[in-house]
């Protein structure tokens, strides 16, 4: 008789043996194991756009940190550190004002511009409400699409945008300059008209007439300036301290020519952002006009409002790029030096507060040292009262006032030397505003 | 592996200069030796050394290797409070992950690798010295508002004087042929597993994974691999030529530290 097995399953498997595995059993099963693929070859690297700073006016994008999904929740004043902001494309040119952000792609679909925050006097053009479908947002959350009456919209892209305190310049590639927003002071380069209402306006003008297509725009404070592809600089808008660099204090309606020591000049840079401008040539000289209260002018002249470009007569190098700040200029040599003059935390210590002529920050402080000795700044840009470095290995620096937070190093104090930020990719290109800033960046793999 | 050699303690006995002999007249001043200098009464002068070692290294790991004998251990413990850099050399090897990030490990998962370029490589370690340098001006403890703060981080010389997590303050490249690579790292408060730990972390931001293959250590502080002995040169002589030699060294850099 033979007796009933027990079912296999109950029963101890036999078959392998108990104990270690040897080295050759090791290796078998090593070899027999799947390979996994993350990335494969031809992967691209992604386009991520990174904001931080200020984010009660919304101009971080981010409806969250402002009306927060759960009611709990507390809204966040302050994003101290980068912060990922997901776009629809790739974000090509962004620029910050003074409480609000335009983002801008080149392409060729129908919506090619985004803006988000302050919008009281229309400089994200029309936000129509979803509520109330007569009126517009007076503050815009996130990205939102800003419709421009172009006449081939399939056809134009947008090369740069540009914001100033209340209006903002659009710049695309063959149909001129858009501007949109405050006009009190002609800024937007059309003529001022008594007590006009910006807020809730669908007005967008396009300005054309110029000597020769337009390559940058560039907002300050109150006024705007354009170059040209032949190299000449217009300019409209306020003009009390002198920043239209016409020869008058008066306000400029209408985008004219610039003269003065710049005339003939190929400039190849202009930039501003408060009430002090900076022009660069392409024989790597510097040419300034506006405010110079802050002794930004004050190594050619003692007057504290300079209305005609005046040549900067600097022995630093050959200049590749300068940037204006509101109390403080930085300039970018060839060499890759980095030198600051003006008012304000400079950026070489808490004892360096003013200087009318240029001083150097040591390379060694943009990481520079003998064991990386190839590294150099590539860009240099200029808030109102920060600065920030690009370096050519897609490092960010800042340094200055750290207002509410908008220098994203994660601390509330202010930064007297340069200091990185740290951001999960490689930085291509960084917009900074009054208190915030926006990167784009590029990812590692 | 790298514990103390043991070789014979040697006996050498001087003679003193002996006290004067208590006494009165006829007696010569002699120089006798002290007999309780005399090696009978005595006996051996080392029965045991005191030994100590410098900053330790992984049973997996190789290379420099500084102890102290005898006063060499309160000057091991000067050159502690200095904070040092070390440098290691790190093979490592793409296309595996394992438990404990070395490849005697036991396999957790592999992966492809052919998609890694040396640039890819060098834009990643740019970004770890990069976070690392941030690390090492954060703590330093120095209050960044000072004039003096900015002057020590023109020159280069922050770094943290007290306890701190482990730091790289220099990351490179040497080799890349895929799968295998070596990095040559330049840290502060490491241990063998935590480079062990980069190496596997490397891995996965290339959205790969690494081992490591190998660490060896080729500077400790001021001792370099010119002044450390191999195997074969584990005798008194050497030893003593190399305490000789190093003896300068040591010095300068304790003053300037401390």
């Amino acid at each position: 008789l033979t007796g009933t097995r027990p079912p296999p399953a109950l029963r101890r498997g036999l078959a392998k043996a108990a104990g270690p595995r040897s080295v050759r059993q090791l290796r078998e099963a090593e070899e027999a194991a799947p390979v996994f693929q993350y990335a494969g070859k031809a992967a691209k690297r992604k386009d991520r756009v990174f904001v931080w700073g200020f984010s009660y006016s919304g101009a971080l994008g981010v409806p969250s940190f402002v009306r927060p999904d759960a009611g709990w929740r507390r809204p966040r004043r302050i994003q101290p550190t980068p912060y990922r902001l997901e776009t629809a494309e790739k974000i090509s040119s962004a620029a910050c004002g003074y409480g609000f952000t335009l983002l801008s792609s080149s392409t060729t679909d129908i919506i090619k511009v985004w803006g988000m925050g302050l919008n009281k006097d229309s400089q994200l053009g029309f936000q129509r409400s979803r509520r109330d479908r007569t009126k517009g947002y007076e503050y815009v959350l996130e990205p939102s699409p800003i419709p421009l009456p172009l006449e081939k919209p399939q056809q134009t892209r947008v090369l740069q945008v540009s914001c100033g305190r209340a209006h903002s310049l659009i710049l695309t590639d063959s149909e001129g300059v858009f501007t949109m927003g405050n006009n009190s002071y002609g800024q937007c380069g059309r003529k001022v008209v008594e007590d006009e209402t910006y807020s809730e306006s669908h007005l967008i003008h396009q300005l054309k007439e110029f000597d020769s297509r337009v390559v940058q725009v560039v907002c300050g404070q109150d006024h705007s300036l354009f170059r040209t592809k032949k190299g000449a600089v217009y300019a409209c808008g306020w003009g009390a301290d002198g920043q239209t660099g016409l020869g008058h204090y008066n306000i400029t309606s209408v985008p004219t020519k610039l003269h003065g020591d710049i005339t003939g000049v190929n400039i190849i840079q202009v930039s501003s952002y408060g009430d002090c401008c900076l022009a660069v040539s392409d024989e790597g000289d510097v040419f300034g006009w506006g405010n110079s209260e802050y002794l930004q002018l004050a190594s050619v002249t003692e007057t504290t409002q300079v209305n005609v470009p005046r040549h900067l007569p600097f022995k630093i190098g050959k200049i590749k790029e300068a940037a204006c700040g509101g109390t403080g200029n930085v300039v970018l040599t060839e060499e890759g030096n980095v030198f600051v003059w003006g008012y304000g935390i400079l950026g070489k210590g808490p004892n360096l507060i003013e200087t009318a002529v240029p001083e150097m920050i040591p390379p060694s402080l943009f990481g520079w040292s003998d064991f990386n000795p190839d590294i150099r700044v590539a860009h240099v840009r200029c808030g109102l009262s920060h600065f920030a470095a690009l370096t050519n290995r897609g490092e960010l620096f800042v340094w200055g006032k750290n207002l509410r937070g908008c220098l994203g190093t994660g601390r509330m104090e202010d930064q007297y030397f340069p200091w990185r930020v740290t951001v999960p990719g490689e930085v291509v290109d960084v917009a900074c505003g009054v208190d915030h800033m926006v990167s784009m960046v590029k990812s590692f793999i | 592996l790298n514990a103390a050699s043991g070789r014979a303690p040697r006996q050498h006995v001087r003679f003193l200069p002996a006290p004067g002999d208590s006494g009165d007249t006829g007696l010569v001043a002699v120089r006798v030796p002290v007999l309780a200098d005399h090696p009978l009464v005595r006996g051996p002068r080392f029965r045991r050394l005191k030994i100590g070692a410098g900053h330790r290294l992984d049973v997996k790991a190789s290379g420099v290797f500084v102890l102290g004998i005898g006063h060499g251990n309160k000057l091991l413990t000067d050159l502690y409070d200095c904070h040092l850099t070390r440098v290691y050399t790190v093979g490592g090897l793409f296309g595996k992950a394992t438990d404990d990030f070395s490849d005697t490990g036991k396999l957790v998962e592999k992966t492809t690798f052919d998609h890694i370029t040396r640039e890819k490589l060098e834009r990643i370690l740019a970004v770890i010295q990069g976070t690392n340098h941030k690390a090492l001006l954060m703590y330093s403890n120095i209050d960044m508002k000072t004039q003096e703060a900015y002057e020590l981080a023109v020159k280069g010389l922050i770094r943290p004087m007290g306890k701190s997590p482990p730091i790289i303050t220099g990351i490179r490249c040497l080799q890349f042929a895929p799968p295998e690579f070596q990095l040559e790292v330049h840290c502060l408060h490491e241990t063998q597993q935590y480079l062990r730990k980069i190496v596997h972390e490397i891995g996965l931001e290339l959205k790969s994974s690494a081992v490591c293959t190998q660490v060896r250590r080729t500077r400790d502080g001021v001792f370099t691999l010119d002044d450390a002995l191999l195997r074969t040169q584990w005798n008194l002589q050497s030893i003593q030529q190399a305490i000789w030699d190093c003896q300068l060294k040591v010095k300068t850099e304790l003053e300037k530290t401390l």
